[in-house]
C-alpha cells in the first residue's frame, strides 16, 4: 500500500476529529449567534420581514454570516499544527511512513471541507427564514475566509505554539492599523498595506454573499496573501524540528 | 546474531550498517541567548539483527539522541542516517517502530481506535488492520481495555498501549526509549519475553533504559552517555563478562559453611548462609569454586554484586564527573 492511500485513508479519521472536536463548538455557536441576532429581529418586523425592508434584513444577516464564518476559521485552526507538537502526538504519528508536511496540508483541506459542510447546515437553517440568502454564495465567501484567513492561521501554528491568540491579534491588528494609518499618505500608510487585507473582506463580503461577484483583484489579493502564508507554513513546516 | 566472528569489532565491521550517528552534536538556544550542550561528538553504528542499549543517568542526552534519530530534532552538528538516507527521509518511506519514553495520545480516543489510526497511517491495508490490531492486543494483554478510553488507561496499560502501536507493523527498526517505565514486574518480565521474540537476523532494536539489568539481559551491545558524550560502548555476552579487578560475588552456601574461609580467606559472612568474596579473575572464581565443592560444601548460588555492565557504567559515568 502506498504512502499516499494510507495518508488518503486517514483522511476520514481527520475528518471525524473534526466534526467532534470542533464542528459542533462551530454550529453550536454559529446558530445561537444567528438565532439570537436575526430572531428577535424576525419577529418584531412581522409581515415587514419579506417586504420591501428586507435589504435591511439582509444586510444584517449578512454582517452576522460573514462574522460567523470568520469566526468558524479560528475555530478550525487553532493548534492545527501546534497542538500536535504542544502535547507530544506528533512522536507516534510521524513514526510511521507519513510526511508530515502532507499530513498536515492534508489536514487543512479537510477542515477547510469541514468549515464549509457547518457552513452549509447553517446557511440552510438561514435561507428557512430568508429565501433569498444564496447558499452557494455564501459557500464561496467561506472557501475564500478559509483560505485568506486559515493560510496565515496555519502558517502562525506552525510558527509558535500561541497560534489562535496570535491569529486573532494578526486579524485584528491589520484591520485597526489600516483605519488608523492607511487613509495617510506617509511611510506607515506603505507598512500597513503588507498587512493582511483584512479590510477587503467586508467589501467583498457584501458584494460576493449578496450578489455572487466581487473585484477579482480583491479577491485574488485575499486568495494570494492566504495562499502564500500557507505555503510559507509548509516551508517552514518542512524544515523546523518537530520537537523544538 | 549469526556466525561466530574472531572478534567483537570483526562482527560490526562485518554486519551490515543500519544506523550511523556521525559527530552528531545537539545545542539547545533559549531566547536569552543561553545555551545548553544536550549531545556533543556523538558518533556510533548500529549494526542488522543488533539489539543496542543506551545507557546513561539523567539528563545525559538519550532521549535527545533517539529524537535526532527519528528526525524530531535536526542536529546542530553532525549527521543520522538510517541505511544510508538521513534518518527522517528513511522514516518517511519506511517507518519505524518507536515507543516514546512519554506516551502521548489523544485522551479522548479509544484504545483500539488509537491503533486502528496508527494503523492506517502505517499503511497496513484495510483488510489486515483487525487482524493486526487484534493479535498487537492480545501481546500485551490490552483485551479488556480496548473500548476505554485513552485517559482511563492506568500508567501501566498506557505504556502497554505505546508499546502496542510500535508493533503493529513488522518494523526492520525498533526504537524503545525506557519501555518498561511504568510496568509492573510481571509486564516487565513479559516485555522482556516479547522483545527476545522479537530479535531477528534483519532487525535492529535501540532500547534506552535507566534499567542496567534489563539492558544487560536484553542488549548485545551497551552505549554509556553522560553529558552528551558517548563515554564507552559495552559488549554484555559472556565471553566478555571477566570482572574487573577486585569484583565481589555473593556466595551462597547450601552447606559446608566452615569451609568458606579455607578457600576464601577473606569472605564476609553476609548473614542467612551468604558471603562476600573478592575475587580478581573468572579463573581465579571457578577455580575457588571448584576447591569449595572438591571439599564438599554445597554451593546454591553465586551472584556478582554487580554486573559487568554495571561496573562499567559506575566507571564510565564516574569518569566523566
Amino acid at each position: 500500500m502506498s504512502r499516499g492511500s494510507s495518508l488518503a485513508r486517514y483522511s476520514l479519521w481527520q475528518f471525524r476529529d473534526f466534526v467532534v472536536e470542533r464542528a459542533i463548538a462551530i454550529l453550536i455557536i454559529g446558530f445561537l449567534w444567528g438565532y439570537v441576532l436575526i430572531e428577535p429581529l424576525r419577529r418584531s418586523m412581522g409581515p415587514a420581514w419579506s417586504g420591501p425592508q428586507g435589504t435591511t434584513v439582509f444586510g444584517i444577516a449578512l454582517q452576522v454570516s460573514s462574522a460567523i464564518v470568520s469566526l468558524s476559521v479560528l475555530i478550525a485552526l487553532n493548534g492545527i499544527v501546534s497542538t500536535d507538537r504542544k502535547l507530544g502526538y506528533y512522536r507516534f504519528l510521524f513514526s510511521k511512513p507519513v510526511n508530515h508536511v502532507f499530513y498536515y496540508a492534508q489536514l487543512f483541506f479537510v477542515y477547510m471541507v469541514g468549515v464549509v459542510a457547518s457552513m452549509f447546515v447553517l446557511s440552510s437553517l438561514l435561507q428557512t427564514v430568508l429565501p433569498t440568502f444564496s447558499i452557494p454564495h455564501f459557500l464561496l465567501y467561506t472557501v475564500l475566509v478559509y483560505v485568506a484567513m486559515g493560510g496565515i492561521g496555519f502558517f502562525l501554528s506552525v510558527a509558535t505554539r500561541y497560534d489562535w491568540v496570535t491569529l486573532a491579534a494578526v486579524w485584528l491588528g491589520a484591520r485597526m492599523l489600516r483605519s488608523l494609518y492607511g487613509p495617510r499618505n506617509d511611510w506607515r500608510s506603505k507598512v500597513v498595506e503588507v498587512l493582511p487585507p483584512v479590510h477587503k473582506l467586508d467589501e467583498v463580503a457584501n458584494s460576493l454573499i449578496g450578489t455572487g461577484t466581487a473585484h477579482a483583484t480583491d479577491v485574488l489579493w485575499l486568495f494570494g496573501y492566504g495562499a502564500l502564508f500557507f505555503v510559507l507554513g509548509l516551508v517552514a513546516l518542512r524544515w523546523r524540528s518537530l520537537a523544538d | 546474531m549469526d556466525g561466530v566472528p574472531a572478534t567483537d569489532d570483526d562482527y560490526y565491521r562485518a554486519a551490515a550498517l543500519v544506523i550511523e550517528f556521525k559527530n552528531v552534536g545537539k545545542i539547545y538556544k533559549s531566547l536569552l541567548g543561553n545555551s545548553v550542550k544536550a549531545v556533543e561528538e556523538f558518533s556510533l553504528t548500529v549494526v542488522e539483527g543488533e539489539i543496542l542499549g543506551i545507557a546513561g543517568p539523567n539528563g545525559a542526552g538519550k532521549t535527545t539522541l533517539i529524537a535526532m534519530m527519528l528526525g524530531y530534532l535536526r542536529p546542530t552538528t553532525g549527521t543520522v542516517e538510517i541505511n544510508r538516507l538521513p534518518a527522517r527521509q528513511h522514516i518517511e518511506r519506511n517507518g519505524i517502530g518507536y515507543l516514546s519514553e512519554l506516551i502521548a495520545i489523544n485522551p479522548k480516543w479509544r484504545a483500539e481506535t488509537a491503533l486502528v489510526r496508527y494503523a492506517t497511517l502505517a499503511g497496513i491495508s484495510h483488510s489486515d488492520i483487525p487482524q493486526r490490531v487484534g493479535y498487537v492486543i492480545d501481546l500485551l494483554g490490552l483485551a479488556e481495555h480496548r473500548d476505554k478510553k485513552v485517559k482511563a488507561l492506568s500508567k501501566g496499560n498506557l505504556q502497554r498501549l505505546g508499546l502496542a502501536q510500535a508493533l503493529l507493523r513488522d518494523d526492520q527498526i525498533l526504537v524503545l526509549d525506557e519501555p518498561t517505565h511504568g510496568l509492573d514486574p510481571v509486564w516487565t518480565q513479559r516485555f522482556r519475553d516479547v522483545v527476545e521474540e522479537l530479535r531477528r537476523p534483519d532487525r535492529t532494536i535501540l532500547i534506552a533504559s535507566h534499567n542496567l539489568d534489563e539492558l544487560q539481559r536484553l542488549a548485545d551491545r551497551v552505549a554509556i552517555i553522560d553529558r552528551g558524550r558517548l563515554q564507552r560502548v559495552v559488549s554484555t555476552g559472556y565471553e566478555n563478562t571477566a570482572p574487573v579487578a577486585g569484583t565481589r560475588y555473593r556466595v551462597t552456601l547450601a552447606s559446608g559453611h566452615e569451609l568458606i574461609r579455607a578457600v576464601f580467606p577473606q569472605a564476609e559472612d553476609a548473614g542467612r548462609s551468604e558471603y562476600d568474596v573478592t575475587v580478581h579473575s573468572i579463573k581465579e572464581l571457578n577455580a575457588a569454586l571448584a576447591d569449595l565443592i572438591g571439599m564438599g560444601a554445597l554451593v546454591a548460588s553465586v551472584v556478582p554484586e554487580r554486573s559487568v555492565l554495571e561496573q562499567q557504567f559506575r566507571e564510565a559515568v564516574g569518569e566523566s564527573q
